[in-house]
């Protein structure tokens, strides 16, 4: 028995059925690996750009410090200290220090890195004060957040 | 249970749909966390610290005042970007200037700013001073600068490298606390 197969018209269809499943798979991925951004609404802070930037070695030693200026009016136009969960002033970062040391474990206390995210136009005045507090509590690899250089124009205004 | 003569189907073509949709949220929305920035180590406390005696020599000096201008080794100075070649001239002192540093291992750069400095100012000269000493790190083992500051110091052989571009000419860069 012989049969024309070329006379014979398929109409091809491709299952997609699965392909919800497989897209599906794929934003459960991002939403677990995903960080959720910080919260950091309370401050405005602009960071300045440089070029010899180094990345943590390790996330996990990296503490942060938000030092802005306050997007809610009733704070004031005063820079502003953020630890990541409330406003603070100077003289309570060694308290936070503490506490976030004792977050690490214990082979890693000495190691704890503080990342210093301050906006540009923050004076250098308060920025040395919380130095002089890290400096006290003896946590003092500081790294001062900045982004890459986008032009490579010279600095001064 | 009765059996159903006809089996009643929903309709999923639109469930990719869908996801995609909260997939395309889920991957604008969400932004990878960095910590990636300019680092330094501060000195210890001040109190019971040892004053060491340094050669004037071997001390370069680099004050900013509160209206973001530059004082480099006593000379009114314009222009950031060019600080890096002075810098790196005044670690490596390659023809032994008698002005210059004595050896690479002695030399220390001061940066001192004034409390109402700009922090952007601030970075910008560190950024300079940092930079100054990647390239002689990186021109030591034959990398360009971006490829030694990548280094991944887990591994070995890349800490080995490190390491030895590192020898003898330690990052002597001193914060001087501002003055008002």
């Amino acid at each position: 028995m012989k049969r024309a197969y070329n006379s014979i018209k398929v109409a091809t269809v491709i299952n997609t059925s699965s392909l919800p499943d497989i897209v599906f798979l794929m934003l459960f991925f991002f939403m677990v690996t995903a960080v959720i951004k910080e919260d950091t609404e309370h401050l405005d802070a602009k960071i300045p750009e440089a070029v010899s930037i180094t990345k943590a070695q390790q996330k996990v030693l990296v503490k942060e410090l938000i030092i802005g200026y306050p997007k809610d009016k009733l704070l004031g136009k005063e820079p502003r200290i953020y630890n990541g969960e409330k406003i603070v002033s100077i003289n309570q970062i060694p308290q936070w220090v503490e506490q976030k040391r004792n977050e690490l474990a214990e082979h890693h206390r000495d190691q704890m890195i503080v990342m210093i995210r301050a906006d540009e136009e923050i004076e250098m005045g308060l920025i040395s004060d919380i130095q002089q507090e890290l400096r006290k509590m003896n946590a003092r690899k500081i790294l001062y957040k900045s982004k890459e250089e986008t032009t490579s124009s010279s600095h001064l205004q | 249970m009765k059996k159903t003569p006809k089996q009643i189907e929903v309709n999923t073509g639109s469930m990719a749909d869908i996801a995609f949709l909260l997939l395309i949220f889920f991957l604008v929305s969400t932004t990878i966390l960095q910590h990636r920035g300019v680092s330094i180590k501060l000195p210890p406390d001040a109190k019971n610290q040892p004053i060491h005696q340094v050669h004037d020599r071997n001390l370069f000096k680099i004050l900013i005042n509160a209206n973001n201008e530059l004082l480099v080794e006593d000379k009114v100075w314009d222009d950031i970007a060019g600080l890096k070649k002075e810098v790196k001239a005044f670690i490596m002192n390659v023809n032994g200037d008698l002005n210059l540093s004595e050896s690479p291992e002695d030399a220390i750069v001061s940066l001192k700013t004034s409390r109402g400095t700009n922090y952007k100012t601030f970075i910008a000269v560190l950024d300079e001073l940092k930079a100054a000493y990647y390239e002689i790190y990186a021109e030591r083992v034959n990398l360009t600068s971006k490829e030694f500051r990548s280094l991944d110091l887990d591994k070995i052989e890349q800490k080995e490298v490190y390491n030895r571009a590192r020898r003898g000419v330690p990052m002597n860069i001193s914060l001087a606390e501002p003055t008002i």
